[in-house]
């Protein structure tokens, strides 16, 4: 069996980096081409990623490892290397994917954008940020690869910096994200001064937590494992710290495909599968993980009901979802959570394409100023219908069956958290609904010239339905093939017709009421909100976190910042400038001496080393 | 003590290197006679690369040849001529190598770059670097005073002629002049404190000096402390410590740039093995009852390194010529580089050799990288200023972009070899608990980015009165990016090349010579 893909997983993230370097280096001379370069580059990664997943598909491919010791200090050392895993593979088959379909995407979505060989470069550059990161072997590089994806969001979310809310959200993304890593490192020092050894890798990790637990106690545990949730929370987007995804809807549409799919949320579900053996020895961290998950899950779906973005109400939606694969994670179930990352990845990365696309055609994200597009834009709208299915969970669309794979295993564990997972796919079913009729049915309106999107647009949307609808037979209740390729073992997965048919059920419930409302109008769109005025503000103004955290935390936080202004000022610059002086009095007295005579030269040395012998050894013969 | 060894035909082989260079210098002098005016002095200048190359050539193959002592390889782990005066061993074959090197791109970087009207004597200017690195090497490679000297002498008197070669330069001669009596009064310094020790133990051979310490302690103090004392001192001017650098400004700005960056990095080099070799030897092993002697010593050269790097960087914020601001960066990084030997003064770290060299290799490619980049846009500006740069990346992106890695591993950035270089030494200051020594050297560490970053500033944020490309001549470019590139792999690969160095020098055969 032929190992070469294996062996050579590192060009994989090394092509997008290369496509970053040229594109920075050779800059504005590349003009157009630049973006064909990124395009090419993230097409080959495409390629070399399926190559790997074709010979690791056949039979029992082994694990391969390479690390390279990068600094010896004393008997600490860093290393830095890759690993490939059929885990590994699975998500540098997705990111490639989304990657190469955003990249081909932007080709006409960013045409007339004059930075657009910087978007392309940073495009790149998050690509292979992402790449790296799930080909990381120890905890260490992991994070350097997780702070260099969050800097590329942060430079995307912001790329249109002329808006002054994209300039906000790229901060805020930034900030709350943050919160997290600093969560993630402390996490990472802690295991570092607990491990033995220093070992970060992951193989260690497995083999303290897992094999021989009770290393580490209990408590320490526990906290390192909340620590790292603590990061993933930033990074995917969960409760309380979900604050900056939708804002993040700033930046151009591709990128939130980018962001929602494949690259930054991800990497948040991705961190915890990769250390769920910290996990697990914890019930507390697992029961946190469970309880965080269902909870964004409903509390998302319900905040998206209200929203009037088209893309605002994607990105709740990506929040809720995310939430479904914690939930998943925190009731043990990481195939479920692998699952559903795979399958949202396709799903929402259509869905936001397909967004885009309507964008691009009618120049207003509000969905109250759309309706009837889905006449002109024929095949915009029958790939987002077939990415609305996927997302509501109809059968027998890819997302049915994982969350049907998710939900199946709360039922056993936390019955609570199962109902709660299916009131929330009763609103993900609803808000999809109400999404889907008021943009693309309905009587279009007179002053928009909507048009059709060029095919380098529509293809990739085509690419992401048929996946939406077929990437769910990887794994059904009655063929545990992902569960069994992914961890090599059979995992326990019976048939429950009950979950089956209630979350179907609910999830056509949730679409026949939405067509009721907004199509048939056989319930009045004001029907809630009328008699309820109180809950539609509510979820409107999404609970009100954000300006929970602008009371609790912004503003003490710009009172102290002024303080330490002042102090700043004063006593650091005081300091400062006192260091400053006494420096540039040292190199004035070097001038001084320095004046060309080679008599002074001499005169100071002897001078010097007069000084020297009576400090040094004159104080021996006092 | 055996009989004076006289030289044998089998012992040639062993200075093979030596040889090639003289061979070629004395064979170069008479063809730069012969050799019509009309005919391009470049000619010389690719001999004397050929030669520098021929002898490191034979500089590796000699040090594959010796064994590291142990049975799994059984060759000699260095090799004794000449009574004991002469020695092949790694300590000097490493050295010898970076000499060679930094030498070989020296004049391959000048090639072409060097203008008739500044050096009218071009020919003599690039076969004169050979009987320069050979005197380096002597110094690199010897166990007795007297050849140490020796060698110490023909690299210094044909420094003077180098710095001189721009006969129609006043600014030249004036630093040649300086050059010649300050650098004679450090060797008057140095010959003064030797003949102290031969005094004293009787013998000029490190070996047997060694031999004659314990005794001497017990009866002649005093004389030691003036002995070593009075090297120190000669080697602080040699090496430009503070506050005996004042003649490196002068001296550096009126050379022609490719002589500065060999005063910069192959004589200062050479002064350093001479200092390893002789206080390895002796000063070390001053111990006698008290232990005074050797720790004071050592605390002289560390207050001397501390001196170093702070004068060196607090001078270079002044400074606005280009030379002089790294002639002063090169005092601050003699400071540095010294750091590892002074560190014996507590106990003996066994990295202390790998730490020096390190850094040294690092320094010599970052330095080499720089003064190549000056000489190219000092020639095209017609100054050696810091305005000289503003613009550059406009003019010529790529040359900014290396002049940019290269700044940053002077300054100490990761991810270079300056960089892991000083973090080396460093953690040697960490481990001998010489805590007050790092200090310093981490503060003048974070000075020293302002000046660096005040050339970036002119690089990148000021608009030059040139709007023209960089003229760069093709060897200066390769050499550019061989530096930059040899500074990012020292940052991305620090553990395999500091293993490799640490596999082929051996303390026991290398530095303890008394043991030969």
């Amino acid at each position: 069996m032929s190992t070469f893909f294996t062996e050579n997983a590192w060009l994989v993230p090394v092509l997008p980096f290369a496509a970053f370097v040229v594109l920075t280096a050779m800059g504005k001379g590349l003009k157009q081409s630049g973006a064909w370069v990124a395009t090419i580059a993230s097409f080959v990664s495409l390629v070399l990623s399926l190559c790997l997943a074709s010979e690791r598909l056949s039979g029992n491919a082994a694990d391969y490892s390479r690390q390279y010791d990068w600094i010896h200090i004393g008997n600490m050392k860093l290393s830095a290397g890759y690993e490939v895993t059929n885990l590994s593979t699975l998500m540098l088959v997705v990111v490639t994917l989304v990657a190469f379909l955003v990249n081909l995407y932007s080709l006409g979505y960013m045409k007339k954008d004059e930075r657009i060989t910087t978007f392309f470069s940073y495009v790149a550059l998050f690509t292979g940020s992402m790449l790296g990161l799930v080909l990381s072997d120890n905890l260490l590089t992991f994070y350097i690869f997780w702070e260099l994806v969050g800097v590329c969001s942060f430079l995307l979310v912001g790329f249109w910096f002329q808006k002054p809310e994209a300039k906000a959200a790229a901060k805020k993304a930034f900030i709350v994200t943050r919160i997290g890593d600093l969560g993630l490192l402390i996490a990472i020092l802690l295991l570092f001064w607990y491990m033995p050894g220093h070992a970060l890798d992951f193989t260690a990790l497995h083999n303290v937590f897992h094999t021989q637990s009770g290393v580490i106690t209990t408590s320490i545990t526990t906290l390192i494992a909340l620590l790292i949730f603590l990061g993933a929370v930033g990074k995917s987007g969960q409760f309380p710290l979900h604050v900056w995804l939708p804002d993040a809807m700033e930046g151009p549409t591709p990128i939130s495909a980018l962001i929602h799919a494949a690259t930054m949320v991800a990497a948040g579900v991705f961190l915890v599968v990769r250390t769920f053996d910290i996990f697990e020895a914890s019930q507390i961290a697992m029961n946190t993980v469970a309880i965080i998950g269902a909870f964004t899950a409903i509390f998302a779906a319900m905040i998206g009901l209200a929203q009037n973005d088209i893309k605002r109400v994607l990105a709740y939606s990506t929040i809720s979802q995310l939430g479904y694969m914690m939930l998943a994670l925190g009731v043990g179930s990481v195939t479920g959570a692998m699952f559903h990352l795979f399958t949202h990845a396709f799903f929402k990365a259509l869905l936001f394409l397909g967004a885009g696309s309507v964008i691009h055609s009618v120049h207003t994200q509000d969905i109250r100023e759309m309706g009837g597009l889905g006449g002109k834009m024929k095949l915009t709208a029958w790939t987002f219908g077939i990415g609305a299915l996927a997302l509501s969970g109809i059968p027998p669309f890819s997302g049915f069956w994982s969350k049907d794979a998710i939900l199946s295993v709360a039922m056993d564990k936390q019955p609570i958290l199962f109902i709660v997972g299916l009131i929330a796919a009763f609103f993900t079913a609803l808000y999809m609904a109400r999404l889907f009729f008021l943009v693309f049915t309905g009587k279009p309106r007179e002053n928009q010239h909507a048009h059709e999107s060029p095919s380098v647009m529509t293809i990739p949307l085509v690419v992401l339905a048929v996946l939406a609808v077929v990437a769910g037979f990887v794994e059904t209740p009655f063929n545990g093939w992902l569960g069994n390729w992914l961890w090599g073992e059979q995992s326990e997965h019976n048939v429950n017709g009950l979950v089956m048919i209630l979350s179907a059920a609910v999830a056509l419930l949730g679409l026949y009421i939405g067509w009721l409302t907004y199509v048939k109008g056989t319930i009045r769109r004001d029907a809630i909100s009328s008699r309820m005025p109180g809950l539609l503000k509510l979820l409107e103004n999404k609970f009100y976190i954000d300006e929970l955290y602008r009371a609790l935390f912004v503003k003490p936080l710009q009172s102290l910042g002024k303080a330490l202004e002042l102090f700043d000022e004063y006593v650091v610059d005081g300091i400062v400038r006192a260091s400053g002086y006494s420096v540039s009095a040292i190199g004035k007295l070097n001038s001084r001496l320095q004046n060309g005579q080679v008599q002074t030269y001499a005169l100071t040395a002897l001078i010097g080393i007069v000084i020297l012998i009576v400090a040094i050894a004159g104080r021996r013969f006092w | 003590m055996e009989a004076l060894q006289t030289l044998t035909w089998s012992d040639t082989w062993y200075l093979s290197p030596e040889l090639v260079l003289s061979g070629f210098a004395i064979a170069l002098a008479l063809l730069d006679l012969f050799l019509p005016k009309q005919v391009n002095r470049n000619v010389i200048g690719w001999l004397t690369l050929a030669g520098l190359i021929c002898a490191g050539v034979c500089v590796v193959l000699l040090l594959l040849s010796l064994g590291d002592g142990t049975e799994v390889n059984s060759a000699e782990p260095f090799h004794s001529l000449l009574g004991g005066s002469y020695r092949i061993d790694n300590f000097g074959n490493l050295l010898k190598l970076v000499f060679l090197g930094s030498a070989g791109f020296i004049v391959f970087s000048s090639l072409g770059t060097v203008k008739d009207e500044d050096v009218p004597i071009k020919g003599e200017m690039y076969y004169l670097v050979l009987p320069a690195t050979l005197g380096a090497m002597v110094m690199s490679s010897s166990g007795d005073l007297l050849t140490l000297f020796v060698g110490l002498e023909l690299l210094s008197i044909t420094s003077y002629i180098l710095v001189a070669v721009r006969k129609n330069n006043r600014i030249s001669s004036e630093a040649a002049f300086k050059y010649v009596v300050t650098g004679g009064a450090a060797s008057a310094f140095i010959l003064y404190g030797m003949s102290f020790l031969y005094g004293i133990t009787g013998s000029t051979n490190i070996a047997l000096i060694y031999d004659g310490l314990n005794s001497a302690i017990e009866n002649s103090e005093a004389l030691l402390y003036i002995s070593f004392f009075l090297m120190i001192a000669g080697f602080a001017v040699k090496l430009a410590l503070a506050p005996f650098h004042a003649w490196a400004s002068d001296v550096y700005q009126g050379a022609p740039t490719p002589v500065t960056s060999f005063l910069a990095v192959v004589a200062k080099g050479a002064a350093f093995a001479m200092l390893y070799r002789i206080f390895m030897g002796t000063a070390f092993f001053a111990i006698g009852s008290t232990g005074f002697i050797q720790k004071d010593i050592f605390l002289g050269l560390a207050v001397l390194a501390a001196a170093a790097m702070i004068v060196g960087t607090a001078g270079a914020l002044r400074q606005r010529n280009v030379k002089r601001l790294l002639a002063l960066s090169g005092v601050a990084n003699a400071g540095i580089l010294l750091t590892p030997l002074a560190l014996s003064l507590t106990q003996f770290h066994t990295s202390m050799f790998s730490e020096f060299i390190y850094y040294f290799i690092a320094y010599a490619f970052m330095n080499i990288g720089v003064f190549s980049v000056l000489t190219i846009v000092s020639r095209d500006s017609g100054n050696e200023t810091l305005s000289g740069f503003a613009g550059l990346y406009h003019r010529a992106p790529w040359t900014a972009a290396a002049a940019v890695v290269l700044l940053c591993s002077l300054a100490g950035l990761p991810v270079t070899g300056g960089f892991f270089g000083k973090l080396f030494i460093l953690f040697g200051t960490i481990q001998t608990h010489t805590y007050w020594l790092g200090a310093i050297m981490l503060a003048t560490t974070v000075v020293s980015y302002a000046v660096y970053f005040t050339l970036i500033r002119q690089m990148f944020m000021r608009s030059g009165e040139l709007d023209t490309g960089l003229k760069m001549t093709f060897p200066a470019g390769i050499t550019i990016w061989i530096c930059t590139i040899a500074t990012l792999a020292l940052g991305f690969f620090p553990v395999p090349i500091l293993n490799w160095i640490n596999d082929v020098f051996s303390i026991q055969f290398d530095f303890l010579v008394f043991r030969g």
